[in-house]
């Protein structure tokens, strides 16, 4: 699985990022990012002002559109895409893009379009009627791009031109004639080659320089992650802000919670509603067979209301204590005990918390370790599960459920990547380690306060 | 009487067709989704059919699509829709057709036996009847408008009772007056809201309602 901007991590990756495609990936990264970073530049310095002469612009402009400059930002998108892209396959590191601008808001009723030639603030009107930083930190990179390209080249392409020529030492050491010498050395010519006592131009002492450019062969893909370095420069310029990532968990948290009303309704329709209308039919029945004097009859229908009406109250029951479990309110190791103790298979839980999560908090945790129970019983087929929840680090806690099943746990449906939602909603993270015949642990980190 | 009962809860499907069978009507099938109960009418056709108004797949308003199916194919069978909660556009929607046998209920209704009997009968009968509640969401709509307002209190009492699709006889008897002043009041109501006097109990139901809504 591969280290997504998701929050959730395994592994494997780490594992992988040793040895591997990123080593190659990175050394020709570095080879196109010259060239990459002249054509950005050339992007930026020649195409954008072009487009803002206002006559190119309205021949862009498709007719009727109310944006002016929309094929604008919707080339820096693409440029944008095509770099993240490149910095996803090669450096490993997935970047998510950042929402699509939003059109921009009209409250007022819709003026016909703009059809004057749009002026010089029209710019910075765009700027901030789309989603105001997109646009420019994207033109940043750009711009950034060829000046990082040439410091990092400063850094890497010596590492193998270096390594080429001292491995390739003994073909050519003879060939260079003495003058050549002492500007390769910036000594004084000293005569034949030497390093320090030892003569290098001597038939086995010239394999010593091919050792050292050996050496220097076997480090250069290592200092040829140096352009890692854009790929945290992708990350922050390219890959969305803490703003929309606030968004985001914003409308994760109203999804969730529209989705959970609407679970709740159906329940209630499905459940207590048809229950109780049964109740009510058997009832009135009955009252009618008293009536005309069926007291046999009448008592049956009665019997069979009652039991309708105990079903109705288990049904609340439990939905009630899926929306809001009452042991909740005397804390979440309270309420975690009478998890563990519901469980199909036998729970050893270990609860240390030093003070009381906020509310919001512990509910998560606590639908999170049901979530979690839940699947192991079901579908790993384990014997045992460990639960713990201890404090990690200032202002966090790590619930952990680990269990002895046959792993191969899913993040990308169901129930595991409805908790993965929730938990971003308070900025936590989720980590899987569900490798398939081995044991599952999952880590839930939560903030203590949101 | 020959019934169809379609209703996906299998607590409740029980639970009508034993009423039903209590009250010596004859259930010939039971019916828990929309395609069955097509399948069902085609085989044996019913004198009703009994339909909830959420039905799977999608439990939204399968039932009401069968209903018209019904209406449409076998315009001899009435239909009775149950619902759990009162949408007044489904009505709308359920009398948009050809509305002599059609009816829409409130599931809260099948308590109240007797009243359910008799409505089940009615719309057997070719009459349309429509839950109180549905009516009273409605004149409680047009109660803004002017119309409406001329009306005294028992006219708007047997304008209510009218468009539940009850008959002169029934509303005497619901509202404790005798027949004649029962007409008396219809044809002042019709008069006041400018309605043309018509004959049938359910085109005047058709009636009151298409005036009731027009004030929404």
């Amino acid at each position: 699985m591969r280290d997504r901007d998701r929050g959730v991590v395994t592994r494997r990756a780490v594992l992988r990022a040793w040895f591997g495609p990123p080593a190659l990936g990175a050394v020709l990264y570095g080879a196109i990012s010259l060239p990459l970073g002249v054509l950005d530049l050339g992007c930026v310095c020649l195409v954008l002002p072009v487009t803002a002469v206002p006559a190119v612009r309205s021949r862009l402009r498709p007719p009727g559109s109310a944006c002016p400059g929309a094929p604008l930002t919707d080339g820096l998108s693409a440029l944008a895409t095509g770099h993240r892209w490149l910095a996803a396959r090669l450096l490993g590191a997935w970047v998510t893009a950042p929402p699509a601008p939003a059109r921009p808001l009209t409250i007022r009723p819709a003026r016909p379009p703009d059809t004057r030639p749009p002026g010089p603030l029209a710019w910075a009107r765009l700027a901030r009627a789309a989603d105001p930083a997109a646009p420019w930190r994207t033109v940043l990179y750009l711009l950034l791009k060829l000046p990082l390209a040439v410091v990092m080249f400063w850094v890497w392409a010596p590492c193998w031109a270096w390594a080429a020529v001292l491995i390739s030492f003994p073909a050519w050491w003879r060939a260079l004639p003495p003058w050549l010498d002492s500007d390769l050395w910036r000594q004084p010519h000293r005569g034949p080659l030497r390093l320090g006592a030892l003569p290098l131009d001597v038939w086995p002492n010239c394999l010593l320089v091919t050792a050292a450019g050996v050496l220097l062969l076997l480090a250069a893909p290592w200092v040829n992650r140096v352009v890692l370095v854009d790929g945290l420069l992708v990350r922050a310029l390219l890959g969305r802000s803490e703003k929309d990532r606030l968004r985001e968990s914003r409308a994760l948290a109203v999804d969730g919670s529209t989705a959970a009303l609407r679970r709740i309704e159906r329940d209630l329709h499905d459940g207590a509603q048809a229950q109780l209308v049964a109740l009510a039919m058997k009832l009135g029945m009955a009252r009618e067979e008293l009536t005309a004097g069926a007291r046999d009859e009448a008592l049956t229908l009665i019997e069979a209301a009652h039991g309708d009406a105990k079903q109705a109250l288990v049904e609340l029951r439990d939905l009630a204590r899926g929306i809001h479990p009452a042991a909740l309110d005397d804390g979440l190791a309270l309420a975690l005990e009478t998890l563990a103790a519901r469980s199909a298979i036998p729970v050893e839980l270990r609860v240390d918390l030093p003070e009381r999560p906020a509310p919001a908090i512990e509910t998560i945790a606590y639908f999170g370790a049901a979530e979690l129970l839940a699947n192991a019983a079901k579908h790993s087929g384990a014997r045992r599960v460990t639960l713990t929840v201890r404090p990690v680090g200032p202002n966090r806690l790590c619930l952990a459920a680990a269990d002895d099943g046959t792993g191969g746990a899913r993040t990308d449906g169901g129930g595991l990547a409805g908790l993965i939602d929730r938990v971003r909603t308070v900025e936590g993270r989720v980590f899987v380690d569900s490798p398939a015949g081995g044991p599952t642990v999952v880590r839930v980190e939560l903030p203590v306060r949101p | 009487m020959r019934v169809v009962v379609a209703e996906d809860s299998a607590l409740l499907r029980d639970g009508l067709v034993h009423l039903l069978t209590r009250r010596g009507h004859r259930v010939l099938a039971a019916v828990p989704d929309a395609d069955a109960l097509l399948a069902a009418v085609a085989a044996d056709p019913p004198e009703i059919a009994v339909v909830d108004i959420r039905l799977p797949p999608t439990r939204t308003h399968e039932g009401l699509m069968a209903a018209m199916t019904l209406r449409r194919e076998h315009p001899e069978v009435a239909v009775l829709l149950l619902s759990q909660y009162v949408e007044t556009r489904y009505a709308r929607h359920l009398l948009s057709g050809p509305c002599e046998g059609v009816g829409y209920l409130l599931k809260d209704r099948v308590a109240d036996v007797s009243d359910f009997i008799d409505a089940l009968s009615r719309v057997a009968a070719g009459g349309t009847v429509l839950d109180p509640e549905v009516v009273s969401q409605l004149m409680g709509a047009s109660r803004r408008a002017g119309p409406l307002e001329t009306l005294t209190t028992r006219e708007r009492e047997v304008l209510e009772l009218m468009a539940q699709g009850r008959s002169n006889g029934a509303i005497a008897a619901g509202l404790v007056l005798s027949q004649a002043s029962v007409e008396k009041h219809i044809s002042a109501i019709f008069g006041k809201l400018g309605l043309p006097p018509s004959g049938t109990d359910h085109r005047r139901v058709l009636a009151v309602l298409r005036y009731l809504e027009s004030q929404e």
